[in-house]
């Protein structure tokens, strides 16, 4: 009864307002504004801080306006929610950031054909939705070289997302830049099931180290490996984005994402009214991947190596997936010679030798 | 020094009145906040009601938030008049997903009218099952429901983790720990543009008003909720009551489940039941138990979810931020039911120390 | 350390008062339970709190043990203003406080239980033993408190809190649960504490107590302070009066029913509970209708199970219970009611099983037949206005037929349950002290109609505890102790000593 009457006022009051609203609202009249949406807070330090930082980077170049929901879950009520309201303040070019939003990304760009959707390292396209991605083994096969020539337990770990190829070859590429500076070495992958939880992944690197592990990489979105390497006094190669203050004691360089080279290219073609679906994949040639700069705890020569092999990657006279390359029950998987295709590198699921996965 | 003490009775301006109190101490708490983050707090406090409710997007996603919380909240609340604390909202919600995923992905062939009904009602028996059981144990052994079904939460939890990861996982998903996507034949029909997860809600609202008020199950679930001793006294099996009652209550959360999968999400994840189970009880408490209350709290709630991402995104304010602020209004809201139901005052005829 | 907050400027009061209560008010919702009360206890005196349940007697023993803060007013001690936060600063002040359900721990000695939270090693048993002498207490230090009787508990907490150091003693209701034996023995101490210094409030609503060891009385109504009169300047006329506000009848009548013939025969019934205690022991009496058969007893003797076995909510272990020569005993109540007999039952807890607190008069009513009506569909019409004749002719005080019961009275919530009863023409009527606590109108209401019945052929079991009123209205007494009937007798030529002493069980006794 009494409470009846408490929503009758709460209703009243917004009834009121929508009233209210229906008079002055007024339309985004800014012909192009972007919207991301975003897996983890823009502050983790990671995947989602590369965005952001890109997204600023957009709208100071090309001075149109952006907006983005943070923290949304890989489930389509929670992407449509999220699109939704970014549609509703007037976003019109959507930009989905994690592999998860791929099935709920193809069903918004068939529900809204005129707007424009772009999705992050995921693989469905259709006429109003392109899809982008960096070829970022290229800087981990970098990173590799550093591991490799750092560590001195031969042991090196590394904290792994989920099964899926885009993981997978991160983990075979950096595996074969260790591989070709130090044989003897071990990569030791830890599943975490997550791109973002920094609890786990810093558990994950915790145990890796605890088996004897003196150099941390990671495919997480968050720097939980990096401040367990800290803690233990080992090495860590990060991710996503450059990150030298949170554990100096450890850190040596990271392969990372620069996606203002891409989202200031793709929405200039929408503004220009050339947009084609397409699916971006670049490497170190574009600028979208790079590996960030080394600190002084990398070796000299490891230094040397990697700028050498960087160049040669550029140039195309060195290819990550040339073969003979084995998986790691031993079997010749890439012929001496040959090159692993996209088709071939984006559904890959075995490991390379070298790589101790669980 | 204060005291604390239980009003006898709250006359309705009263209550008003404190229940203006609340809003108004919330709103002047998150305008601090508010101003803390350099926005005009009247700007972001109008625009998170425009958000919920200022147009057709806004409206449909509130509304697509407050399904869910309703139908758990009706059924949690028929658990709650026999004062068996159903804390288990959020498992049987993800059961009910679960069973109605598993139709959905293994009958696809099936046409929709068919299809659905199945669907519905796999996920009311799973949803049901989950709440049974503890109201078994209860029954027979004497067991503390509250924590039990808290239990069961973290068990179907974890049930759809391993469903999701290992056991049910799209094998054309290339190893990414998803579940296939629903056919078409699994999916909700929509009307007025929002999936008729509002109609369920609005039948179930009104079938279980006239069982609880209108029926001799209805009167009896009262009964043993007032008292268990007078029930047995009355020569009523409460047992008997008390299960069949929480296979009706687990087998509506079911029920918000399969409209969450069929409805939005066309498939099932651990995200699922996102917190849902949880927000219903308060929902549910706040509204007394009240059919009709409930739908229109879990309006007013949906509409603070859903104007708080607005907020977001319109201004660019942390999620985190929007949490807080949806809290704070909440803890008023709360806040102001203390003290409806309690006053505390002042003793000044303390005796101090010579 | 805890503050105590004394304050020693106050010297207003006579140095003879150990204690002053000035304008004392206290609130529980909308519940007046103090309401500007000023009374003092003077040094040396029994004082007598007299009034009926809910007069407020216990919430302003509570203000001063520190179990309750009063909304306004003041305290004084020994002419000292004081306040008393909590328990701990009461016994500080020398306050000791006997409440009606016993504080011992079963598994400890009485030594033990005195010793609780005391850290003194030496001469503890010469100086439990001094105390015992010097106020006639006896107890045996090293007996455990689960072998006490209820009497010796009693002492026991007596002894506890004078070891304590109390020299106000307040008494919770201290005969409720004793025979009228032990009652002599305690206030044969009481009178001896008394010689000795200590001052002393006792609790109670029986009058003859009053009139025999009080020397003033206190009056409380309604959470008033009516009078403080001298126990030898009045009577017991006079203090019924101040209690319950007017003159009125005590007599019970006691009609005679000529055609009596016997309805239930209870063979042999055992009840053993978990504990593998035996609840009832070997009970067997017939019930014939037309009489009203007074079941007395300390409490806790059996009663509730009998009462329960009877109406078919006790498992029995053993026995019969024979209505025309079907037994009774392991059918439901619906299956008992479905035979053809109409069994009613009021029970002890009258808002915790007779009826559903939370619910009107109408749901209330609808209780045991609800189940009789065909379909799924509830239909209450009828029942509502059944409901309000059953208000009229109860003579029931309710804003309406669909208020909560629980914010009705004591006495109305007995009428609305002994209208729902009387309803289902019963053929045995089972009630349990259906008059606890009512004010004596009330109580008067319901001996009628237990009478009317009575006179129409229903066989009536009446649970009772206070002696005077089992003997006004019961035909026969059925005497119970631990479970066993300890004597079946004729009410007209039984005693209340008597009684008492089948309620010990030292006795057998049958007419």
């Amino acid at each position: 009864m009494k409470k009846r009457v408490l929503a009758m006022v709460l209703g009243l009051t917004m009834l009121v307002s929508i009233f209210a609203v229906g008079c002055t609202k007024d339309e985004a009249k800014a012909d192009f504004k972007a919207g991301f949406v975003y897996i983890g807070p823009t502050n983790d330090n990671g995947w989602t801080t590369a965005h952001d930082v890109a997204r600023l980077e957009l709208e100071k170049q090309l001075g149109i306006e952006t907006a983005y929901v943070e923290l949304v879950a890989e489930d389509e009520a929670a992407v449509k929610d999220a699109v939704t309201n970014l549609i509703d303040v007037g976003c019109n070019i959507i930009f989905t950031t994690s592999f998860g939003y791929m099935e709920p990304t193809v069903a918004l760009a068939a529900e809204y054909p005129d707007l424009y959707f772009l999705h992050c390292s995921g693989y469905m396209m259709s006429e109003n939705l392109g899809t982008y991605f960096g070829r970022i083994y290229e800087p981990r096969f970098l990173s590799g070289i550093v591991a490799g020539m750092k560590t001195t337990s031969n042991e090196i770990g590394y904290v792994a997302a989920m099964n899926i190829p885009e993981v997978v070859r991160g983990i075979n590429a950096f595996t074969l830049g260790v591989k070709m500076v130090n044989p003897d070495a071990t990569v030791n992958v830890r599943w975490t099931n997550t791109w973002i939880d920094p609890a786990k992944a810093k558990e994950a690197a915790e145990a890796l180290l605890a088996e004897g592990c003196d150099v941390i990489t990671q495919h997480q979105d968050s720097p939980g490996p990096l401040i367990a390497a800290e803690e233990k006094g080992a090495f860590a190669i990060g991710y996503d984005y450059p990150l030298t203050d949170v554990a100096p004691g450890s850190y040596m360089t990271a392969p990372v994402f620069n996606w203002s080279v891409y989202y200031v290219d793709i929405v200039k073609q929408i503004m220009d009214g050339k947009f084609v679906s397409a699916s971006y994949w670049e490497g170190l040639n574009s600028g979208v991947v790079a590996l960030a700069p080394m600190t002084d705890l990398v070796p000299a020569e490891a230094k040397t190596l990697v700028n050498e092999y960087e160049a040669k990657i550029k140039d195309g006279s060195f290819f990550v997936f040339e073969g003979e390359i084995k998986d790691n029950t031993g079997a010749v998987k890439v012929p001496a010679g040959t090159k692993m295709t996209d088709g071939e590198m984006l559904s890959m699921d075995w490991f390379v030798e070298g790589v101790k996965s669980n | 020094m204060f005291r604390i003490a239980k009003r006898g009775e709250t006359n309705n301006r009263q209550a008003l009145m404190f229940r203006l109190l609340g809003i108004f101490g919330a709103l002047l708490v998150t305008s601090v906040i508010v101003m803390f983050m350099d926005h005009n707090p009247f700007d972001v406090l109008f625009s998170m009601v425009k958000g919920a409710f200022a147009s057709k997007i806004r409206i449909e996603n509130t509304i697509v938030k407050a399904v869910p919380l309703a139908i758990t909240a009706i059924g949690i609340s028929i658990a709650f008049r026999m004062k068996f604390w159903n804390i288990g909202g959020e498992g049987q919600i993800m059961m009910g997903a679960a069973a109605a995923t598993y139709v959905a992905l293994n009958y696809s062939s099936l046409p929709r009218i068919i299809l659905l009904p199945l669907m519905f009602v796999t996920a009311f028996i799973f949803g049901g099952i989950w709440a049974v059981v503890p109201a078994l144990f209860k029954v027979r052994f004497g067991t503390n429901e509250t924590l039990f079904t808290l239990m069961m939460n973290y068990i179907a939890l974890k049930l759809v983790g391993y469903f999701q990861y290992t056991a049910w996982k799209d094998p054309n998903g290339m190893g990414f720990p998803v579940i296939a996507k629903f056919e078409q034949s699994g999916y909700l029909p929509e009307v007025f543009g929002i999936h008729i997860g509002w109609i369920i809600a609005i039948l179930i609202a009104v079938f279980i008003y006239l069982l609880v008020h209108h029926t001799k199950r209805g009167y009896e679930i009262n009964v043993v909720g007032g008292s268990e001793n007078t029930a047995r006294y009355a020569g009523m099996k409460v047992g008997k009551i008390v299960v069949l009652s929480m296979l009706l209550s687990g087998g509506i959360c079911g029920i918000a489940g399969f409209v969450q999968v069929s409805g939005v999400s066309h498939t099932l994840n651990v995200n699922t039941s996102g917190g849902v189970g949880f927000t219903a009880i308060i929902i549910a408490w706040l509204s007394k138990l009240n059919e009709g209350t409930i739908i229109l709290v879990s309006i007013l709630f949906a509409g603070m979810v859903q104007g708080g991402n607005y907020i977001q995104t319109a201004f660019q304010i942390p999620a985190s931020v929007a949490q807080i602020l949806q809290g704070i209004i909440l803890l008023f809201v709360l806040g102001s039911e203390f003290f409806v139901q309690y006053k505390v005052f002042y003793n000044k005829k303390e005796v101090k120390k010579a | 350390m805890k503050e105590l907050n004394l304050t020693k400027v106050e010297h207003l009061h006579n140095n003879a008062d150990v204690i002053n209560f000035e304008n004392i008010n206290k609130t529980f919702g909308s519940v007046v339970a103090n309401k500007d009360i000023s009374i003092n206890l003077k040094k040396g005196e029994i004082l007598a709190l007299l009034g009926e349940n809910g007069s407020g007697k216990s919430t302003l023993m509570n203000l001063l043990s520190g179990i309750y803060q009063p909304d306004s007013g003041f305290i004084y001690i020994n002419g000292q203003l004081v306040t008393i936060k909590c328990p701990e600063d009461a016994i500080k002040f020398g306050i000791g406080m006997i409440h009606q359900h016993f504080k011992l721990v079963d598994v400890m000695s009485a030594k033990e239980n005195i010793l609780i939270g005391r850290k003194e090693k030496k001469n503890v048993e010469k100086n439990i033993n001094e105390l015992m002498d010097k106020y006639g207490l006896i107890v045996p230090i090293d007996k455990y408190v689960r072998q006490m009787t209820v009497s010796e508990k009693q002492t026991l907490e007596i002894i506890k809190v004078l070891y304590g150091g109390a020299s106000i003693l307040i008494l919770d209701e201290p005969t409720a649960v004793l025979t009228p034996q032990e009652i002599e023995k305690l206030f044969a101490i009481l009178k001896k504490m008394k010689e000795k210094g200590q001052s002393i409030i006792i609790i109670t609503h029986k009058l003859n107590e009053v009139m025999e060891i009080s020397d003033r009385v206190t009056v409380l109504r309604k959470g008033e302070h009516i009078k403080t009169v001298v126990t030898s300047e009045t009577n017991p006329i006079e203090l019924t009066e101040l209690m319950v506000g007017a003159s009125i009848d005590l007599n019970i009548a006691r009609p005679v029913y000529e055609n009596k013939k016997r309805i239930l025969k209870c063979e042999h019934l055992t009840v053993i509970d978990k504990e593998n205690v035996k609840k009832l022991n070997d009970v067997s009496f017939d019930l014939y209708g037309g009489e009203i058969l007074g079941i007395a007893g300390i409490s806790n003797s059996g009663q509730k199970e009998l009462c329960e076995a009877l109406a078919g909510l006790q498992a029995v272990n053993e026995g019969k219970v024979l209505y025309e020569n079907v037994d009774l005993i392991g059918k439901k109540p619906r299956e008992i009611f479905d035979m053809g007999v109409s069994m009613s039952f009021i029970p002890e807890d009258r808002l915790g099983m007779g009826l559903v607190a939370d619910m009107g008069m109408v749901n209330n009513m609808i209780l045991k037949d609800y189940y009789t009506q065909k379909g799924l569909f509830l239909n209450r019409k009828e029942t509502r206005k059944k409901a309000k004749k059953v208000v009229e002719q109860l003579k029931i005080v309710t804003p309406s037929v669909d208020c909560p019961v629980k914010k009705l009275s004591g006495g109305n919530i007995q009428k609305v349950l002994l209208g729902r009863e009387l309803d289902a023409s019963p053929h045995v009527l089972i009630t349990a002290y259906p008059v606890r606590g009512l004010d004596i109108g009330s109580s008067m209401t319901i001996f009628d109609k237990m009478n009317e019945q009575k006179m129409n052929g229903v066989g009536v079991i009446f649970i009772g505890e206070d002696l005077d009123m089992l003997i006004g209205i019961s035909d026969r007494i059925m005497v119970l102790c631990n479970g066993k009937i300890t004597g079946i007798v004729d009410s007209d030529i039984v005693t209340k000593d008597q009684l008492g002493l089948l309620m010990t069980g030292k006795v057998e006794m049958y007419v």
